[in-house]
């Protein structure tokens, strides 16, 4: 553009800029728009009809009743019936009211499961979220220079990106009795005799082989949000504790773990809650065995439903398990509710 | 012809924000809004916009109704408190923003920038990201994004409320010379009675969901239509002391009931209106620049007592005890007081305001 | 605490903690030797610490199996459609709930979607197990994948998109109504661009979960369509599992996420936190 032509520009928006030429770019004259002007007819009303957020949050809850909510149900409604694979494609199964259950419940392998369950709950989920905590505050405090600390923390985080199945696998691998690396690492360091092998997939150890497995895994989750909540506490509060004379052990117990309580309790929650449907290891590494020792509830709902065709007695399995979640996902998010409003994520 | 038209305007039911608010601005009109956070300035202001859909009344804008209009239909240009600069464009595409809505083809739009930054005096930061310049730059880059959009309606909230002493007081004068505002019509919101006063045309006093009272800057400081106006405008604020009128021989008295033994003469200019509506209670307003304080005479009816003085360089204000009442009084520069010393207070009876006790309306208007 | 006793203190809680750095590595380095030796090597009953024989033509012998491509690209199929299916409905839904739903009753729809990620997909996988088997392609095929994924993708999509867009000013938003923009164009000019990185993590996040996945993989599918996870059994001979391929293999399925981790690993926290925390 010439500088003539520009300068008209300038002209004409400096002197120009009248209360008619803006009516005019508003429409709302007679006059006609300049023709760099895409009018728009306005439908009036509010900013957006009330159908749009409607149609918005539609589309997922319709996901979720046709992917969610229907099984849900069909399973409701089969954990009453007597239906296995026969029956379900012949159409002709019947209600059997609570024998299901009665049947499920009463099973040593059930109660065997949910106690496997609550060991591995125990020292699975709990012992991953200590760990986790301890990791990520002595990387935070001891950990120097900075540029370390990034990458011990990206290499503790690495096994947690590995696909669960691959985990399995690789600890399947090491735990070989005969020739695996952990028999023979023991062995090396002397820790046992050149003789003994641990028979890692025994009935006796098969789960305590899953729980090591799982927590060289997860145990990163913990230690990762527990390092950045750390991160990003106000640095004043420690100058000031520093100011006040506070021992290190003051400062952890006083300060440091007070203020972290809620992130902890999230990533003790988002585990504790993964831990409950955990299956995909025990698939890899054990399918339950030996001799079902380490077998968990979800696994066998699995096994009944879709390997034995038992969709009664599966059903029954996944609706003892699914009321349970139902509890525990309640307080859960009820917990979670009040840490957003305090931390500021939600008003 | 009017430019801004609002009739009736309420928001809220229960507690409403805004209570049948009317207003109108005439073009080329500076009005500004001023009053206390937080009793619903910027709704207005967002009703106007139509940011808030109006749970009654009409909103007019150049003649056309658009109540039900959508806001990017409206007209209307408007700066926040917040600024609302997009983060993630430079400030020439923040400016351009309105422009480029309406297709403005690239070299005329950037004509009209480059015009309208330099008279802003923010040419040279173009191609900053708005975290790169300060408070000052970015009030002037949301400034130059409503100008170039040559609305209706201009409508500024706290524009300079966020920003320090000097800037603030540049950007005023800015606002007195900038032509575009004086072509169309502003509605400028503030809690800074100082700004108000020295920019509005017209001043409306909000409070209570409706303009307690509208006028120019003058006529409502010197003769606010109720308490609410007169404790919102002037700093600092106006003392408010209740008592009763009482005839005493031809002259009637103010005589306070928190103190009893202080008895202040009515202006002549007050009394008739006084007499009319009937004496009895009231409540006395006195500006602190209406009370002169002389040194310590025992002989006077007015001693006091001195609490806190500030001296501010300009002024002096000095917070003191009329018997049991609080007094703050400005005074002269130079004045020096110690606290607790005794000093004589003169108070010009023609610049006090008597307020009436139930609904608090001035009483000598 | 005299220092003496407190660095020793300090020295034992830094053993402590080299022990732990040195448990979580040893199976990633046993992992990568095995995946360099040859097979005859692993099978020994003394097993190497340091390969005797390297054997990096193993990468390129997990390749010598069709079906091993075929699996990685089935991956990706399923994890990339189930990505932006996910991130779509739950970029809309987060937007809806973050702008328009602010109230009670959206609260708890948010939180309700949220809880459909936690449940055990067990009272959900069989249903439909015998669903899909009903249709003309059944279970075995690429949308039994991408739909159920969706199980556990898109509740967490839709809320993380609705915690980042509650953190763009929504005065942003009205500035660009004030300047001209139907809410649907100040939605692209403003709003996405905003949530941009926020919806990168989401996907990466997605993605991430969608490629690891086993079970659903497992018990679906695994003739017309094969999940890498589900390959990985494949590399056997007869009743001997071939180490050193199984290995070889899973070093390049994990490096996708790994790299992704890596690279956006402060964005994740926010993600993997549900939000809370912010990294």
């Amino acid at each position: 553009m010439s500088t003539t032509s520009q300068a008209a520009f300038v002209d004409r928006h400096e002197a120009d800029v009248s209360e008619r030429d803006a009516a005019r770019v508003w429409g709302t004259s007679a006059r006609p728009l300049p023709d760099w002007f895409q009018q728009k007819r306005s439908r009036g009303g509010g900013l957006v009809g009330a159908w749009v957020p409607i149609v918005l949050v539609g589309l997922p809850l319709a996901v979720i009743l046709a992917i969610v909510i229907y099984p849900t149900v069909w399973m409701f409604y089969h954990a009453f019936h007597d239906t296995n694979m026969m029956s379900l494609f012949s159409g002709n199964w019947q209600p059997v009211g609570f024998a299901n259950f009665g049947y499920v419940l009463t099973s040593d392998r059930f109660q065997d499961s949910v106690s496997n369950l609550a060991f591995y709950l125990t020292f699975g989920a709990t012992l991953q979220v200590l760990l986790g905590t301890a990791l990520a505050l002595i990387i935070y405090e001891l950990v120097r220079p900075r540029w370390l600390q990034t990458l011990v923390l990206i290499l503790l985080v690495l096994p947690m990106m590995m696909p669960p199945s691959i985990a399995g696998t690789l600890w399947k691998f090491l735990l070989q009795a005969n020739n695996g690396a952990i028999n023979h690492l023991l062995i090396n360091l002397g820790l046992m005799g050149a003789d003994q092998r641990i028979e890692w997939f025994s009935v006796d150890l098969s789960l305590v082989s899953l729980v090591i497995a799982d927590t060289w895994q997860w145990t990163a989750l913990p230690l990762l949000i527990v390092y950045s909540g750390r991160v990003s506490l106000p640095p004043a509060i420690y100058e000031a504790a520093r100011v006040d004379g506070a021992s290190t052990w003051q400062v952890l117990t006083r300060l440091t773990l007070p203020m972290l309580r809620e992130i902890i309790a999230i990533a003790f929650i988002l585990r504790f809650m993964d831990a409950y449907k955990f299956v995909d290891k025990v698939y890899v590494m054990t399918s339950g065995g030996p001799a079902q020792s380490s077998e968990l509830p979800v696994y066998i709902a699995f096994q009944k439903g879709i390997r034995e065709f038992q969709i009664g007695e599966a059903a029954a399995y996944a609706i003892i398990i699914f009321v349970f979640a139902a509890v525990l996902i309640t307080l859960f998010l009820q917990y979670l509710k009040r840490v957003m409003r305090h931390q500021g994520v939600t008003s | 012809m009017p430019r801004l038209e609002l009739d009736a305007v309420c928001k809220g039911y229960a507690h409403p924000v805004l209570d049948r608010l009317s207003l109108t601005v005439d073009e080329g009109e500076f009005f500004v809004i001023v009053g206390p956070s937080g009793i619903g300035k910027t709704t207005l202001l967002r009703c106007v916009a139509g940011l808030e859909r109006l749970d009654g009344g009409r909103v007019l804008i150049g003649g056309r109704d658009v109540t039900r209009v959508p806001p990017y239909r409206r007209g209307a240009a408007m700066t926040f408190e917040s600024y609302a600069l997009y983060p993630h464009l430079t400030v020439f595409e923040n400016i351009a923003s309105p422009l480029r809505a309406r297709g403005m083809p690239a070299a005329e739009l950037r004509a009209t920038i480059e015009a309208k930054t330099t008279l802003l005096r923010i040419e040279h930061l173009l191609e900053r990201k708005p975290h790169e310049i300060s408070g000052g730059q970015k009030q002037r880059t949301a400034l130059a994004r409503t100008l170039v959009a040559r609305p209706l309606v201009f409508l500024l909230d706290e524009p300079i409320s966020h920003l320090d002493a000097k800037i603030r007081h540049e950007l005023r004068r800015q606002f007195h010379t900038l032509d575009e505002l004086r072509r169309v019509a502003t509605l400028y919101v503030t809690h800074d009675y100082a700004e108000a006063l020295s920019l509005g045309d017209r001043i409306g006093v909000l409070g209570h969901g409706r303009l307690e009272q509208i006028g120019r800057p003058r006529d409502i400081f010197e003769r606010p239509c109720n308490l609410f106006v007169a404790q919102h405008l002037g700093q600092p604020t106006i003392n408010t002391y209740a008592c009763a009128l009482e005839r005493q021989d031809d002259r009637v008295l103010a005589r306070l009931s928190g103190a009893p033994e202080i008895r202040l003469p009515v202006a002549d200019a007050h009394r008739v209106r006084l007499e009319a509506s009937g004496l009895g209670q009231a409540t006395l307003g006195v500006r602190p620049q209406s009370v002169r304080v002389d040194g310590a005479d025992p002989r006077h009816p007015l001693r006091a007592t001195v609490d806190v003085y500030e001296a501010l360089g300009a002024q002096g204000i000095l917070l003191g005890r009329l018997g049991s009442l609080p007094i703050t009084a400005i005074t002269p520069p130079e004045a020096r007081f110690e606290h607790g010393t005794p000093v004589t207070l003169d108070i010009a009876s023609d610049e006090l305001l008597y307020f009436a006790p139930d609904d608090g309306r001035n009483l000598v208007l | 605490m005299d220092t003496n006793a407190k660095r020793i203190v300090v020295w034992l809680i830094l053993i402590g903690f080299g022990i732990w750095v040195l448990f979580t590595l040893f199976p990633l380095y046993f992992m990568i030797i095995t995946a360099l030796k040859p097979v005859e090597e692993i099978n020994r009953m003394v097993p190497t610490f340091w390969p005797e024989t390297f054997r990096p033509d193993n990468f390129r012998g997990i390749f010598a199996d069709p079906g091993s491509l075929k699996s990685l690209i089935d991956s990706v199929i399923v994890a990339s459609a189930n990505t932006a299916l996910s991130l779509f409905l739950g970029t809309l839904a987060g937007y809806a709930l973050a702008r328009y739903l602010t109230g009670v009753v959206g609260e708890n729809l948010a939180f309700f979607i949220l809880s459909n990620r936690m449940f055990p997909p067990v009272a959900i996988l069989i249903p439909m197990f015998f669903l899909f088997d009903a249709t003309p392609w059944g279970t075995d095929s690429y949308w039994s994948l991408i739909i159920l994924y969706l199980v556990f993708n898109m509740p967490l999509a839709t809320w993380l998109m609705m915690v980042f867009f509650r953190d763009t000013p929504r005065e942003l938003e009205e500035a660009a109504y004030l300047d001209g923009y139907t809410p649907l164009r100040a939605f692209f000019k403003v709003t996405l661009p905003l949530v941009f990185p926020g919806m990168v993590s989401v996907a990466m996040l997605c993605w991430i979960f969608a490629w690891n996945e086993y079970l659903f993989a497992n018990l679906l599918t695994g003739t017309t369509v094969k999940t890498f996870p589900v390959h990985i059994p494949s590399f056997a001979a007869g009743s001997q599992t071939l180490w050193n391929f199984v290995m070889a293999f899973s070093l390049v399925a994990m490096l996708p996420p790994v790299i992704l981790f890596i690279a956006l690993r402060r964005y994740m926290v926010r993600g993997l936190s549900l939000g809370v925390v912010k990294g």
